[in-house]
């Protein structure tokens, strides 16, 4: 078996195993299909330090998940992208924290990795 | 030596708590002034601080943002002293640059058309706040900043804008209109407190033939 092969496969242990680091969460692209069946990956959402400077950005809070493509790929979705039409709905990813608060993000930036078939994702809080 | 203790407030530090309690005051009165006109007041609300360096740090720490009002932080920048304006012994013209930067927050949210990004709703709040910060502030009522008499002349220099880093897509987005507003006003210094002097008077008087007679009134408290 090719070693890339291997290392997709190895995803569903790494981003999927929900006694390790898999945490479920849901996927609604912006025709409103969903996964049917829950959906494990890997997710974060952490503060950043911030520039007090104004000459950068003086956003502190990052949030992001990482999905196995194929897991997306049976519940009939694809890799989720950034929208910037406004006529348009975003991609949405439910999400609950360690805390067990629910959130609803959306996809602001996608980084496929098709080398190893795995997609983050950057995401923000939509309401 | 200087004899008296430095207690006093500087012109500079007066005008920057002046110009925070200016947008405050006024954020106050036009709120109550939307709640007539049937608007909501909420956009008319600003935080306002002074010499603050991480005032939107709440906005973070809390799973969503509660209190979404732009942050308004007034700090002084720098001076300079023009040495053909004033005198070399009590009084100098200090002309101040107080930057006041409109901080404005975008949370992404759902539309019936789509949605609203949250990277053009903080430009467009941060804007929005610089916009009402200006207004005030360039109003003919605060064209003195309410100090008559130490502040000369109010201006607002440049309102310049900063996109967020595009490498650092955030949960939701801040970002920061910076007004920047000089002002013209005198600061004063200690000055020499003077001896207290023995008081002598003295009257004169021309007589007919035209002599001239001076008469002294003074109580001698030195040496003979």
């Amino acid at each position: 078996m090719s070693l890339r092969v291997q290392a997709e496969k190895d995803l569903a242990h790494i981003l999927e195993n929900p006694k390790h680091f898999g945490w479920p969460l849901s996927v609604t692209d912006p025709d409103g299909n969903t996964n049917s069946d829950v959906i494990y990956g890997s997710s974060g959402d952490i503060g950043q330090v911030i520039d007090p400077d104004l000459g950068v950005a003086v956003a502190g809070r990052k949030a992001y998940v990482s999905i196995r493509i194929s897991t997306l790929q049976d519940q009939g979705l694809c890799i989720p992208v950034a929208v910037p039409e406004k006529s348009k709905k975003p991609w949405r990813i439910g999400i609950s924290d360690v805390n067990g608060n629910s959130y609803c993000f959306y996809v602001i930036d996608s980084m496929p990795d098709r080398t190893i078939g795995m997609v983050t994702c950057e995401i923000g809080l939509y309401e | 030596m200087i004899s008296d203790l430095i207690n006093k407030q500087d012109s500079f530090e007066v005008v920057r708590d002046k110009i925070a309690l200016i947008l405050a005051t006024e954020s106050e009165s036009q709120q109550s002034l939307a709640v007539a006109a049937g608007e909501d007041p909420a956009q008319w609300k600003l935080r306002v601080f002074t010499e603050r360096s991480q005032p939107w740090n709440d906005w973070y720490v809390s799973g969503a943002p509660t209190d979404r009002a732009p942050i308004i932080n007034v700090w002084y920048e720098n001076g300079s002293f023009d040495s053909s304006s004033g005198d070399v012994i009590k009084t100098q013209l200090h002309r101040a640059i107080f930057n006041v930067d409109c901080i404005g927050l975008g949370v992404a949210k759902n539309t019936d058309a789509g949605h609203d990004s949250a990277d053009e709703l903080a430009a467009k709040e941060a804007q929005r706040a610089a916009k009402l910060v200006r207004n005030i502030l360039m109003s003919g009522v605060y064209t003195r900043l309410d100090l008559t008499g130490t502040v000369f002349r109010r201006w607002v220099n440049s309102i310049s804008l900063f996109q967020p880093n595009l490498s650092e897509n955030s949960a939701f987005n801040a970002l920061g209109a910076r007004i920047s507003l000089a002002v013209d006003f005198n600061e004063t210094s200690p000055q020499v407190s003077g001896q207290p002097l023995e008081l002598i008077s003295i009257d004169i008087t021309r007589s007919e033939d035209g002599q001239i007679l001076a008469e002294t009134d003074f109580i001698h408290t030195g040496a003979p």
